[in-house]
């Protein structure tokens, strides 16, 4: 059965932070993300606050998923990787895990080539950060947390 | 599937309207957008055809705000409804924490109703996840017009799992945000 989750501690996400800090700076990206295969941001490393990153998970895990059923369809085993040149940024979207995408997004500036390079061997070390060992440290939710949400949810979801 | 992430001390959660074509499901988020503090909430995406009919998804992030030191967030997803969008919908079933099923109450609309029910849960099982940490309401909309069946009829129908039932008119809004509140609770409750 699934529905494991995905649950991410203070060791992961900083290893996480380093990795797409190094790799924004050694491919020339703007703009780096990783969300998770179900829309849902993870961590980000950007020049400025980008302020439609919900949105732009979202979109990205929706379009992702939609290119593997393409894959899918048309009989090749699997489509790792998607792709989109526009006439001022190019989004780079591929898959780090079966739960985790890599968004990175660069200038026409940037070349292509070296973006992907770089990018495919971060994704070998954030595999192993997904995967390895240290993702089992898992901390526990506060025992209140769901009464304390309960209360929250009265006061936000009214009609007045 | 929650996502929860504490080192940036966030838990995410994704909710899906589910039902046939034109039952009330984007109607239910644009409800919840135009009526939810705006500081609140994130912008409404919607890939819909030049009719407005959804092809795609529709996409509203909600946040609940800081609850025990953790941002919560819920994401908030619709489906096309039309039968022919089944792989699209399986796409936005994925990692999904909370279905809401809107059923048209119109007795014009029952085969349709059952179909997408139907379809639902084919979706569902197929995914192979564990249903039993699923949330699951039926939403009974369109309660404000007058062609419709008993609930205790569509209950009957729709609602093998003996899930919460909420009466509803996502135009008016009536029961829009209790549908919401009780799903949320549930999700909460069962994934903690």
């Amino acid at each position: 059965m699934r529905r494991k989750g995905l649950i991410i501690n203070d060791r992961q996400l900083d290893r996480c932070d380093e990795l797409l800090r190094k790799l924004k700076e050694v491919s020339g990206s703007s703009f780096l993300a990783l969300i998770s295969t179900s829309g849902q941001p993870i961590t980000s490393a950007s020049d400025e606050y980008h302020p439609e990153t919900l949105s732009l998970a979202s979109l990205a895990a929706s379009s992702f998923a939609a290119t593997q059923q393409l894959a899918k369809i048309l009989d090749e085993s699997e489509f790792t990787l998607l792709f989109h040149e526009g006439s001022a940024l190019n989004l780079h979207v591929s898959e780090v895990t079966d739960q985790v995408l890599l968004i990175v997004t660069f200038g026409r500036e940037t070349q292509v080539g070296k973006v992907r390079l770089y990018t495919q061997r971060a994704i070998e070390v954030l595999r192993q950060i997904f995967e390895g060992p240290e993702s089992e440290a898992t901390p526990e939710m506060d025992a209140d947390f769901e009464s304390a949400a309960g209360d929250a949810m009265d006061d936000l979801f009214k009609d007045e | 599937m929650p996502l929860i992430n504490f080192a940036a001390r966030e838990i995410n959660y994704k909710i899906v309207y589910y039902g046939c074509g034109l039952c009330g499901k984007t109607t239910n988020l644009q409800y919840i957008h135009r009526k939810i503090n705006p500081d609140a909430r994130g912008k409404l995406v919607s890939i819909a055809t030049e009719e407005e009919r959804t092809l795609y998804f529709d996409f509203l992030p909600l946040t609940l705000g800081t609850v025990k030191g953790m941002q919560t967030r819920f994401h908030l997803y619709t489906v096309p409804g039309q039968s022919y969008y089944n792989a699209s919908r399986k796409l936005v079933l994925q990692g999904v924490d909370g279905v809401i099923f809107v059923a048209d109450s119109q007795i014009t609309r029952l085969d349709e109703n059952v179909e997408s029910y139907l379809n639902l849960w084919d979706n569902l099982l197929g995914q192979g996840d564990d249903l039993g940490k699923l949330g699951f309401v039926i939403q009974m909309n369109k309660r404000d017009l007058s062609d419709v069946f008993s609930v205790e009829d569509l209950n009957e129908l729709l609602n093998h799992t003996g899930s919460p039932v909420i009466e509803s008119s996502a135009v008016t809004g009536q029961g829009v945000f209790e549908t919401l509140k009780v799903v949320c609770k549930q999700v909460i409750a069962k994934t903690g």
